[in-house]
């Protein structure tokens, strides 16, 4: 426990350091910053492609329906020198993501933090 | 878990507060400066040489997320000419803004940046030395500029580029000083807007103050549109493992309807 907080913290001032400079090409207004939603998915698509990486995937939700979401990361190149590459994430692979929500669109997300198929954190920054 | 707890939560409050710091748009610039001298034991930098991936990097606690698209916290002072232009612009600073709230001619046209608009894009450049000139290359829609350093004077007569047409000489042995005249007056100078007419003259000075560190100092002039000269200091760090990639202005890049619903 002692050992993961400081890694926290560490993640943590990173996401806030990092945040305004990773909304490059289009802003973030069309994003309710304020809240973090968190949800459980299955990969359905993989772009690796610029200006923003995207994911595709889908979500079971309380009902058990099947929502599809769709998310944006930063730039691929810098993915790239946080180690990503388009093989990173593949369809059926599961993630949980969390991030900001569209504000005219429930199923759109931005990112900032991305749990892996093998349940670990994934990084989004290049430095 | 009592101390983790207090630790998390101890650990929460200095990153709200780096948080609060590196976003806060106020600062003077002479505290930047002081903040920003090299440490001790920062290796010396090479003579006449800026090769390299270079990535901006404000110095810690300097309190210049302005960076991210203006120059200064304070606006320039600018000519009536100047200020109707200024009023047409509609900003995409601070990533407030989606693409139909901006009309930033880079971001929703894919024009070329021009200098210094072309800084802030969040992206690396590179500085590769030839005998006969020094070649910059951005990251972003890879943009180059040409600086020709073989002795030859500032064109009086220059074509109208979106990059301009750039000279540079050293001073000293760490500095090069890059004259750059001859732009379009398409460009902004930065992403709030600020215009600037086919008058514009921009002079950079790259200080590289030691190995890893270079200090930029921008300097542009624009009788048509600027009353005095704007000036500020960039900074820059040294990512020696980096490459830089492609990231081109195009297609994709100008359609965003499906997350910016």
């Amino acid at each position: 426990m002692g050992a993961k907080v400081p890694r926290a913290i560490i993640m943590f001032t990173v996401f806030l350091v990092v945040v305004s400079p990773t909304f490059a090409h289009h802003g973030k207004a069309a994003y309710d910053t304020k809240t973090i939603v968190t949800v459980k998915g299955t990969m359905t698509d993989f772009r690796f492609i610029n200006p923003h990486v995207q994911l595709y995937f889908d979500v079971k939700n309380d009902k058990g329906e099947v929502e599809q979401w769709q998310a944006e990361l930063t730039a691929p190149n810098k993915l790239t020198r946080a180690g990503w590459s388009k093989h990173t994430l593949t369809p059926g692979d599961s993630i949980t993501a969390s991030g900001y929500v569209s504000k005219n669109d429930p199923h759109t997300m931005w990112i900032d933090k991305l749990i892996g198929p093998d349940g670990e954190q994934l990084h989004l920054s290049e430095e | 878990m009592r101390i983790g707890l207090r630790n998390l939560m101890l650990g929460f409050s200095v990153a709200c507060a780096l948080s609060t710091a590196l976003h806060a748009q106020e600062g003077a610039q002479s505290a930047d400066r002081a903040s920003a001298a090299p440490k001790a034991e920062a290796a010396p930098a090479p003579v006449h040489d800026l090769t390299g991936v270079w990535m901006m990097r404000n110095p810690p606690g300097s309190q210049r997320a302005f960076t991210n698209y203006t120059f200064t916290k304070d606006p320039p002072e600018m000519t009536p000419w100047a200020e109707v232009k200024f009023k047409e612009a509609k900003a995409s600073n601070g990533g407030q803004f989606t693409l139909k709230t901006t009309n930033d001619p880079v971001l929703t046209k894919c024009d070329p940046p021009g200098v210094p608009r072309v800084y802030f894009h969040p992206y690396p450049f590179e500085f590769v030395h030839t005998p006969k000139y020094t070649l910059m290359l951005y990251e972003y829609d890879h943009t180059v500029r040409r600086i020709y350093t073989d002795g030859r004077p500032i064109p009086t007569d220059p074509d109208l580029l979106w990059m301009g047409t750039s000279v540079g000489h050293w001073e000293g042995d760490t500095t090069l000083v890059v004259d750059t005249v001859g732009f379009n007056d398409k460009t902004w100078l930065d992403r709030l807007g600020h215009p600037h007419s086919d008058q514009l003259h921009v002079i950079e000075r790259f200080r590289r103050v030691n190995r890893d560190h270079i200090e930029l100092d921008i300097t542009m002039e624009d009788p048509k549109a600027l009353v005095k000269p704007w000036t500020t200091t960039f900074y820059y760090e040294l990512r020696p493992k980096w490459e830089l990639g492609e990231i081109s202005c195009s297609g994709d890049y100008l359609d965003f309807s499906n997350f910016e619903k």
